[in-house]
């Protein structure tokens, strides 16, 4: 479980989040919406401590992200996987150097023809083939890169996965392949996943929870239906806007 | 004045606080990375051929026109007033001594400090840095020791060849514009005032440099903020940091040698 705690963090005078409460349970797939620049990536980068609250804390499996010392830091970080926005594939390195870094550890005891198999396996799994693993990340298009960013974020068999923006900038056949990537690999390793996201249309097809970032705070948080049944003002404003009304229907 | 009034004139001394206090967390990182060569070793062999071989042209062609420099000018400003074997003695003197290793260090600024901090500072705002961050990694060992570890083992060595071609090419061109010299005179002239400890501190300053430029890179190369124009404002940044380090080093070595 997951639980973000009272969490601010401001950068100079821009505060962006104002006491943030949220709890995700185990297994679910919670979506965070919001308007752009409201700071869902911010309150995602916390869930690992690559960014330090001014205030409040984040618990993973008990573990206080505010106060983990240096070992515990890293075992939290290696139970969750982080999907990049622009993916962050290590632009120098190949695609097989990208999972291979991935999978091992500092020890660097895996040999070329295991981390191969490990990573064609792991490219398998995000539906990509094997002719992918000696191209250098700018040889690959948007949407394969996203992919080979959760399939470099799945190597460690993670308990968590974390999307941050997974389909933003792709075309809509990519996007959907993205979110039905998560959905099955929710249905194949059973993760617990966030989703950062302001493609309500991606939101609604791989939410079990959807919460609303708005002003620094959750806003609302509930199923979908009851997202898109809220009379709340400010939430039927930010649905009404995508239409997404008949994407659920 | 109020405090609030004081304040704005406090924030760059802060900062600079701030900065060194940072970056000796960084050089306290580093050294504790040191007892375990596998997590670094391959890394700093691939860039420690990056930094000497493919420097080392430019390092040389560097050390001949400084060698050519200093023969000529010597040669212009004292024929006639002093022997002419004084050619030798001053281009050994200098290219081995100042020279060698500071031209080498100007070079490896622009070379090799500046394409660190574009790398480090492109991976920081292309969230590469947050990238190992998030599997675990530590950044430390795997993009910063072997950087430092390379510095540190190749700049001695380019000066060193620095100092060889600088001598080689103010003998050549003396040959060719003073007049009346020979070889004999040179190689005269440059063993007369020669001590064996030049080298080593030549050495000593090449060490120093390779070290400084390769850790200031990495340290403002990782403190990398913005899109583009925030690296190229890293890569300016690095750049100057470091010539003015390598300067002051220049400056307090042989204070420093001389308490030893």
């Amino acid at each position: 479980m997951i639980e973000f705690r009272g969490l601010h963090k401001a950068f100079g005078t821009l505060v962006v989040l104002a006491g943030v409460d949220l709890t995700v349970r185990e297994g679910e797939t919670l979506v965070l919406l919001g308007p752009s620049g409201t700071g869902k990536s911010v309150l995602l980068k916390h869930a690992i401590g690559l960014l330090e609250p001014d205030a409040g804390d984040v618990i993973v499996d008990d573990v206080s992200i505010a106060e983990a010392s240096h070992e515990q830091l890293l075992a939290v970080r290696r139970r969750v996987g982080y999907v990049f926005q622009n993916s962050a594939l290590f632009d120098s390195m190949t695609v097989l150097e990208n999972l291979w870094l991935a999978l091992d550890d500092d020890r660097n005891l895996r040999t070329v023809e295991s981390c191969r198999e490990e990573a064609t396996e792991l490219l398998r799994k995000v539906n990509l083939d094997a002719s992918a693993l000696d191209k250098y990340p700018a040889e690959l298009s948007g949407g394969m890169r996203k992919r080979v960013g959760v399939a470099r974020a799945i190597a460690s068999r993670p308990k968590y996965l974390l999307y941050d923006e997974p389909t933003t900038g792709l075309d809509p056949v990519n996007a959907e392949n993205i979110d039905n990537l998560i959905l099955e690999l929710r249905r194949e390793l059973g993760v617990t996943s966030i989703v950062v996201t302001h493609d309500l249309e991606s939101a609604f097809q791989v939410g079990d929870r959807i919460a609303l970032l708005f002003e620094g705070r959750i806003h609302a948080c509930g199923a979908p239906d009851e997202i898109l049944a809220s009379r709340d003002p400010v939430v039927h404003k930010f649905v009404r806007r995508g239409h997404v009304d008949a994407v659920v229907a | 004045m109020s405090r609030t009034a004081a304040l704005p004139v406090l924030s760059p001394v802060r900062g600079l606080l701030e900065h060194v206090g940072r970056a000796s967390l960084l050089a306290v990182a580093i050294v504790r990375q040191l007892p375990y060569p596998r997590r670094y070793v391959n890394a700093m062999i691939q860039q420690a051929y990056a930094m000497g071989v493919r420097s080392l042209p430019l390092v040389l062609f560097m050390a001949v026109l400084g060698g050519a420099v200093t023969s000529q000018q010597t040669g212009a400003q004292f024929a006639g007033a002093l022997p002419i074997w004084v050619v030798g003695s001053v281009v050994a003197k200098s290219v081995i001594t100042e020279l060698g290793p500071i031209l080498t260090g100007l070079v490896l600024v622009g070379r090799i400090g500046a394409s660190i901090a574009a790398e480090l500072g492109t991976m920081r705002v292309t969230e590469q840095i947050d990238a190992l961050y998030a599997m675990g990694r530590d950044p430390v060992p795997f993009l910063v020791v072997p950087r430092v570890i390379g510095g540190f083992l190749v700049f001695p060595a380019l000066v060193v060849m620095a100092d060889f071609a600088g001598m080689l090419s103010g003998w050549f061109f003396g040959l060719l514009s003073v007049e009346g010299l020979t070889t004999a005179d040179f190689l005269y002239g440059a063993r007369f005032y020669f001590e064996p400890f030049d080298v080593w501190y030549s050495v000593i300053k090449g060490t120093a440099f390779g070290v400084a430029i390769t850790f200031l890179a990495c340290y403002i190369g990782l403190e990398g903020r913005g899109g583009a124009e925030g690296v190229g404002r890293t890569t300016t940044a690095a750049t100057v940091v470091s010539t003015v380090a390598i300067m002051m080093i220049d400056v307090l070595v042989v204070p420093l040698l001389k308490l030893f």
